[in-house]
């Protein structure tokens, strides 16, 4: 098989917290349309790791190379209009404004193009992109619902239809499946499979049988680096994250 | 009196000032660092300092006697205002930083025209507990003056022993390093507060009740010291303490000199200077938290 | 009738008022509302970065003396006409905040007040500093310097009270009707956004530095469009004007219309004129009664008439 450009490869990233080393020069690599896991312990360093490739820190020390540019540098902003998108761990949507505003804001960016248009984008093609993103994961009707009112799971389910709304071409899930129910989950594997049509995803979770249902290759981090990578039959296996992780 | 010697009298002066300076700032730092609150009203505790010590020196005989009442009375009596305010305004818009802000700047009015009302619109002079000079060759200094220093020097070594000695201190690192995590080992958190709302009060009206007898008492004597105030914390960083006593002399002694060369009114438009310059280059202040 | 007609309809229904009222109004008032009108241009500027942008400003007084110095100095020592006067008075705020914005901005939220509290009255020091050249002190009269108005074929005198009305409520509709469409555009999105959470925002594609600077410095040229109108209808310049308190008032009318509506600052201004109008008819310390207000809006009324009308009954109220 040949080898597919990654889309997205780091190396040798690491953070550090005055003495507190969160990531451990970490080289990873992720191939263009794959649903890449990452897994580990908590205090693995997941969240700072993706938090270096989407632009929330700074790293230490190494790069980060996307669709063959040097991007280690870039501010949040212009990696999300390189196609960067990344969805928190802690539901961070606007909890103030209706679905439909929340939708909207990342909606509006990809037409603000030119003086005229970051004033009076076209409402009529924000609304368009609203639907699109709200009907894709499910939450058609809520445009009007404020966000607060949702339940817990569709208000994680409003986060991906934030991100989905700002054009992912690499799209980082971090642990959405915590608080949902059984159906809310198998809902929502459904819907990421759907988006990696599209979207390379990047998804930290701590659900093995999520990870093991939807992801191609996994990551496993402990204490910062990494600590064995392959399909997820064989990290399973890998006598190492037995004893770290799955506790056996 | 040649350049030398003047300059001399401006670092005296500018000494002085620093000293009480870094008093008040300590006050508005400390509560910012464990509360994460602004007090606009800062100035109007320390005017309440001085209009009581006013107060005390009228109603008791001599003046050391009217001082010693003062330094006991003001601190006590504007540290329960300050108490109160935190149990019944603060607390219950739950510390919300605008709120707060807003809460703070009523507070600042009610108590400058309660003064007004009560005290009247006139400046008083104290009279200082101890009169003497202190004879240089070029000049002769205010012996009180250098009695304020000391003092002010003392204060800000026992609220350094408090901070770093006494349980309370402890309760209020903790609570600035990570407020949850302090509250999970049992620390109260809402009487902790409430202290310390009133330990930066209370240093506050310390300084006013120091710096009374060199100034006059009067109503609208808070939002110069405010400001002041204000310029230190920024410059030290907002919530760390050496950061602020740093600037406190770096902002005390720069103001002394253009007040004894220049005016200070000057003083003040170049401090405001000094900070935009700060901010340039260290947004977050010398020691501060912040990062651009 | 669709949520755009309604707000259409009710902003501009709300300056039909004001127009028709001059007719209405005893002279006392008259003069009254052309003030409350200037002064809620002001409170409209003081909105947008308090109530669409989330940022507390304590020096907004700067902005509003900048317009007002601006349009008045030339006025006063050159005699230039109103309309250039009034455009360098906006110049000049426009300036200043954007100056004041690259370096404010770049400290995080108490620190931005903090410093704004400074520089306001670091401006105010400096008007009485260079007294001789800003008079700033007891201030100045432009009336007898100010050429009449040339519109047309007529000549408008600034002492005629229809005259003040009308370019007072002509000012006062622009600012309405500017916030309305900042309110209503993607750029408004963007503030608020960065209100509710800066963080996401950023995340979302927003360069938020950028955006709050922007909105500092509509702010900024509106409350110095309040302040040449001001100096140049009711011909006072002064040093007060660049005082903290007056930094204040428009946060205080803001609050008690309603933060973050558009027609909040108009509703604030004017209860609070006449109210404190009411007050010193009682007493001198009527600023206790400011403070006293505060306290009460912030401990059990924050959003304010508006703001708690929106929440209550009319959700589509921008």
């Amino acid at each position: 098989m040949a080898a597919l450009a990654p889309i997205l490869a780091t190396q040798f990233l690491s953070k550090h917290f005055g003495g507190l080393t969160a990531v451990d020069a970490v080289s990873l690599e992720v191939v263009q349309g794959e649903i890449r896991a990452i897994i580990g312990p908590n205090g693995a360093g997941k969240t700072t790791l993706v938090g270096m490739i989407c632009g929330r820190h700074m790293p230490s020390s190494g790069r980060i190379v996307y669709e063959g540019r040097d991007i280690t540098r870039l501010r949040p902003w212009e990696r999300l209009a390189l196609g960067i998108v990344y969805t928190f761990q802690v539901t961070s949507i606007f909890k103030g404004l209706s679905c439909y505003e929340n939708v909207a804001l990342p909606a509006q960016r990809g037409l603000m193009r030119g003086f005229a248009a970051r004033l009076v984008p076209g409402e009529a093609a924000v609304a368009g992109r609203v639907h699109t993103a709200l009907e894709a994961v499910g939450l058609g009707g809520f445009e009007d619902q404020r966000a607060e009112a949702l339940a817990y799971g569709h208000q994680r389910l409003l986060e991906i239809a934030m991100a989905l709304a700002a054009e992912p071409r690499l799209l980082i899930l971090d642990e959405p499946t915590q608080g949902l129910a059984e159906g809310e989950i198998a809902a929502l594997c459904e819907l990421v499979r759907r988006i990696a049509g599209q979207a390379t995803v990047l998804i930290i979770e701590h659900n093995m049988q999520v990870v093991l249902e939807l992801a191609q290759r996994v990551t496993v981090m402990d204490a910062g680096a990494i600590l064995a990578e392959g399909t997820p039959a064989e990290v399973e296996r890998h006598p190492e994250v037995q004893r770290a992780y799955l506790g056996r | 009196m040649s350049f030398g010697p003047h300059l001399f009298l401006a670092l005296l002066e500018g000494t002085v000032t620093s000293f009480v300076l870094a008093l008040m700032a300590l006050g508005l730092s400390l509560v910012f660092g464990v509360m994460r609150i602004v007090n606009v009203a800062h100035g109007e505790f320390y005017m309440l300092g001085a209009v009581l010590a006013w107060v005390c020196a009228n109603a008791v005989g001599t003046p050391v006697a009217g001082f010693a009442a003062a330094l006991v009375v003001a601190p006590l009596a504007v540290g329960a205002l300050a108490f109160a305010t935190d149990r019944w305004i603060l607390r219950r818009i739950e510390y919300h930083p605008e709120g707060t802000i807003v809460a703070t700047i009523g507070l600042l009015y009610v108590l400058q025209q309660a003064v007004l009302m009560l005290y009247g619109p006139d400046a008083r002079p104290v009279t200082p507990p101890v009169y003497f000079i202190v004879q240089f060759p070029w000049f002769g200094y205010s012996g009180y003056k250098l009695v304020v220093a000391a003092v002010s020097a003392l204060v800000l070594a026992a609220t350094w022993l408090v901070v770093t000695r006494t349980r309370l201190g402890l309760y209020m690192r903790a609570a600035q390093q990570d407020l949850e995590m302090a509250q999970a080992f049992g620390v109260p958190a809402r009487r902790v507060y409430g202290l310390v709302f009133a330990l930066g009060a209370m240093l506050a009206a310390v300084a006013g009740v120091l710096i009374v007898p060199i100034e006059q008492a009067h109503y609208l004597m808070g939002l110069d010291p405010l400001l002041l105030s204000f310029i230190v914390v920024i410059i030290g960083g907002l919530g760390s303490l050496r950061g602020t006593l740093v600037a406190a002399f770096v902002v005390g002694l720069s103001d002394g000199i253009v007040s004894v060369f220049f005016s200070p009114t000057l003083a003040k438009i170049i401090a405001t200077l000094l900070v935009a310059a700060v901010l340039v280059v260290r947004p977050g202040g010398l020691f501060g938290e912040e990062r651009a | 009738m669709s949520a755009g007609r309604k707000v259409l309809a009710l902003h501009l229904g709300v300056l039909a008022v004001l127009f028709v009222l001059q007719f209405a109004l005893p002279a006392y008032h008259h003069t009254n509302v052309a003030r409350i009108m200037v002064l809620a241009a002001y409170a409209i500027g003081y909105n947008i970065l308090l109530g669409y942008t989330g940022l507390m400003s304590l020096g907004h007084a700067m902005f509003f003396a900048a317009g007002m110095y601006g349009a008045g100095l030339p006025v006063y020592y050159f005699g230039v006409g109103a309309p250039a006067a009034f455009g360098i008075g906006l110049a000049s705020g426009l300036a200043l905040a954007f100056v004041f914005g690259l370096m404010a901005l770049r400290t995080a939220g108490p620190s931005f007040l903090i410093v704004s509290m400074m520089f306001g009255q670091a401006f105010f020091l400096a008007t009485l500093y260079f007294n001789d050249f800003t008079l700033g002190d007891q201030g100045f009269i432009v009336s007898d310097k100010l050429a009449p108005l040339r519109l047309g074929g007529a000549s408008l005198g600034f002492h005629e009270p229809a005259v003040k009305y009308n370019l007072a409520l002509a000012i006062f509709s622009a600012c309405l009707m500017a916030a309305l469409a900042l309110r209503l555009s993607a750029v408004g999105r963007v503030l608020i956004g960065i209100r509710e959470n800066e963080e996401r925002t950023r995340l979302l594609g927003y360069d938020s530095f950028r955006y709050k600077l922007v909105a500092l410095a509509v702010s900024g040229t509106f409350s110095a469009a309040a302040g040449a109108a001001y100096a140049l209808l009711f011909s006072y310049v002064g040093s007060t004007f660049a005082a903290i308190l007056f930094s204040i008032y428009p946060l205080l009318w803001v609050l008690l219309g309603g933060v973050g509506t558009i027609l909040g600052p108009l509703l604030g201004t004017a209860l609070m004129f006449y109210l404190v109008d009411t007050v010193s008819g009682f007493t001198s310390s009527y600023l206790l009664f400011v403070g006293a207000a505060l306290i009460a809006l912030i401990l059990w009324f924050p959003q304010g008439i508006l703001g708690t009308v929106r929440t209550r009954w009319l959700p589509w109220l921008p």
